[in-house]
């Protein structure tokens, strides 16, 4: 069994190794009070007691005092303390990550205040190293790093849709282009699954009036290396984009509707590479809001007649803070039709579907069953369409309504931004 | 039985023992912590994150936990919620409010402060036991606290409490004699001291941190704490 035993110890000299000091003061200063088991859509969902967030960190916190405290050590010693073994391992891999899409609504709830969320990246970390990742992830990784995406979207694919995305809906779309400000990054959901999303966001910038380009070499934002938990993957996919910004000189690059990639090219990577980055990151959610406040795009008023609600996605709103734009907007598109869900901002529900949880075949069950929670919520406001910023999302929420035969319309907020924009005369 | 040897003995040399003990076990941990290094943050803040980290303490020290940061937070969690919370305010009122506990502040610090009338401080510590009995119940019984439970976090609800039960039969002259319920009272209160930074009731300093921390995450991030 020597293959177990590396596999342990590689998660084991992970968990070690990226212990950090806000680690190790995160699990000390939990209390075992477990009241992030009823933050957590998985938990509430199920009631599966393993799925309570501090529980899907368990490895790391024995790891954690094995080594770096004295009573663990003292313990460990005389044989006693909790040993990780493989088979636990092998468990957690289903609590880390088919049931937690790292979205911190538990963080809010710690009297502590530990971000759960943060400690199960570090979590995954120790699984991926150990090479117990779920097949499905491996895979897309494998993909995202050979082809350069997850979704199968090489050179000439991406050619071709973009070919078929401009003569269907009527767009350009520049590439590699020099002297422009913005660099656009699509999400390989848009590319191969919401394609009306890529002319959407075209003729939003290009109303607005903003000099944009897309990249072929960083044409793909997705980042599966951080879904996987592994820095260095998440670091060398995100650096083709950040290349490709770099040798285009752009100041800004603009991450289209899609949360993770812009949690880790807005937050992460300038850490991860220990450097500041030479241009700004942008959502295209904050894109539209600046175009509306300066009057460079303008929408139709209550062209909305029918209740429509907003779902506040983990990544973009209550990580990304770009609460109020998407709100001015459909305040203006719908007035009193616009109904928020409850709760809703830094402390909506997540949708389930999030941190990868949902290109893992085993997860559906429990993804799906983490929807209920969403379905509640958007049954409560009576509205039948329900609008978000998040690709990632609105993938669940289509496969949701699918599944559960709901009779909702599901819309990104570029498109619904691009079908009613005042025509420029 | 003659107490006073035993007495002298816990509120003195013993006592002295366990609040160094206190002290050096946790500036070992926190040390320890620390040891592991931080990183230096290269991404632009939305919102100030010194602000987060204050908003996150004010929420976190004056507000929590009578009125909930997040919706539902207390009717999904009523026990843990509102025991948790009385037991701390009664635990700290009673410490630090108490005529007794001042005297020994005063001694400790060289200055004391005004205290609080007996029958406040009374009722304050009767919730306190209470709601660490409830507390502990809660532990025994509720799904999630089996798992998450193991056997030293009893010993904290145990280390905690007698000092308390205690401090309580004293002040209302039950059982034994004022002499012997007092060195018991004392010892208890000299175990804790050394039982605390061998022990997750440590947290109140880690609080401090993870805390700040998630304030600042959260600001950063242009989110409200």
């Amino acid at each position: 069994m020597v293959a177990v035993t590396s596999t342990k110890e590689e998660a084991l000299n992970t968990y070690i190794h990226d212990i950090g000091g806000y680690v190790a003061a995160e699990l000390e200063a939990c209390t075992r009070c477990g009241m992030c088991a009823q933050a957590c859509h998985f938990y509430v969902a199920t009631e599966k007691v393993e799925y309570t967030p501090i529980w899907k960190v368990d490895l790391l916190r024995r790891a954690y005092e094995q080594r770096f405290t004295l009573s663990g050590r003292l313990k460990s010693a005389l044989g006693g303390g909790q040993e990780v073994t493989s088979d636990d391992l092998q468990r957690w891999v289903e609590y880390d990550y088919y049931a937690c899409t790292m979205c911190q609504r538990c963080a809010m709830v710690c009297p502590m205040g530990i971000q759960i969320g943060s400690l199960i990246h570090e979590a995954r970390a120790g699984l991926y190293n150990a090479d117990l990742i779920p097949a499905d992830l491996k895979k897309a990784l494998d993909g995202q790093l050979e082809i350069g995406s997850p979704l199968g979207v090489d050179d000439a694919t991406f050619e071709d849709r973009l070919d078929w995305v401009s003569d269907d809906w009527e767009v350009e779309f520049p590439v590699d282009k020099q002297g422009a400000d913005a660099l656009l990054v699509f999400s390989s959901i848009e590319i191969m699954k919401f394609p009306d999303n890529m002319a959407d966001i075209a003729k939003i910038l290009d109303a607005g009036g903003v000099n944009w380009t897309l990249s072929q070499e960083g044409r793909e934002v997705t980042n599966f290396g951080l879904y996987a938990g592994s820095d260095e993957k998440e670091e060398e996919i995100a650096l083709r984009v950040i290349n490709a910004a770099k040798r285009l000189g752009v100041k800004q690059v603009i991450v289209s509707e899609c949360g993770h990639a812009y949690d880790a090219l807005r937050f992460r990577i300038a850490n991860l590479l220990g450097e500041k980055l030479p241009f700004e990151v942008v959502h295209i959610t904050e894109v539209i809001g600046d175009l509306l406040a300066r009057g460079k795009i303008q929408l139709k008023p209550d062209v909305i007649e029918n209740k429509i609600t907003f779902h506040d996605a983990c990544k973009i709103q209550r990580l990304g803070g770009i609460f109020d734009p998407p709100r001015t907007a459909l305040h203006t598109l719908a007035g009193d039709n616009f109904i928020e869900m409850t709760p809703n901002r830094e402390e909506a529900w997540c949708c389930g579907g999030g941190g990868g949880v949902i290109a893992i075949k085993e997860a559906d069950t429990v993804r799906r069953a983490a929807f209920g929670l969403k379905i509640d919520q958007i049954n409560a406001t009576g509205a039948k369409q329900v609008v978000m910023t998040c690709s990632n999302c609105r993938l669940q929420f289509a496969d949701c309504v699918d599944h559960f035969a709901l009779d909702w319309k599901v819309s990104g907020l570029a498109q619904i931004v691009a079908e009613n924009m005042v025509e420029e005369e | 039985m003659n107490w006073v040897p035993l007495m002298e003995f816990v509120r003195g040399p013993l006592f002295y023992f366990a609040i160094l003990f206190f002290i050096a076990g946790m500036a070992y941990r926190l040390v320890n912590v620390l040891a592991l290094g931080w990183k230096k943050d290269y991404v632009p803040a939305k919102h100030n994150k010194l602000g987060g980290s204050i908003v996150a303490f004010l929420k976190g020290v004056i507000v929590w936990p009578f009125i909930p940061r997040i919706s539902q937070t207390a009717t999904r969690n009523p026990i843990i919620y509102f025991a948790g919370g009385l037991f701390h305010l009664g635990l700290f009122v009673t410490v630090l409010l108490g005529a007794a506990h001042i005297l020994v502040w005063k001694s400790l610090l060289g200055f004391g402060w005004p205290s609080l009338p007996l029958p406040i401080i009374d009722w304050l510590a009767a919730i306190a036991i209470i709601s660490l009995i409830v507390l502990f119940i809660n532990r025994i019984s509720n799904p999630v606290l089996k798992l998450l439970t193991r056997v030293p976090d009893y010993f904290n609800l145990l280390f905690v409490f007698m000092p308390m039960v205690t401090g309580f039969f004293l002040t209302h002259r039950l059982f034994l004699s004022y002499e012997a319920m007092f060195t018991i009272h004392v010892l208890f209160v000299d175990l804790l001291l050394i039982w605390i930074p061998l022990s997750r009731i440590s947290h109140f300093m880690f609080y401090f941190y993870s805390k700040a921390r998630y304030g600042a995450a959260f600001a950063q991030r242009g989110a409200r704490p």
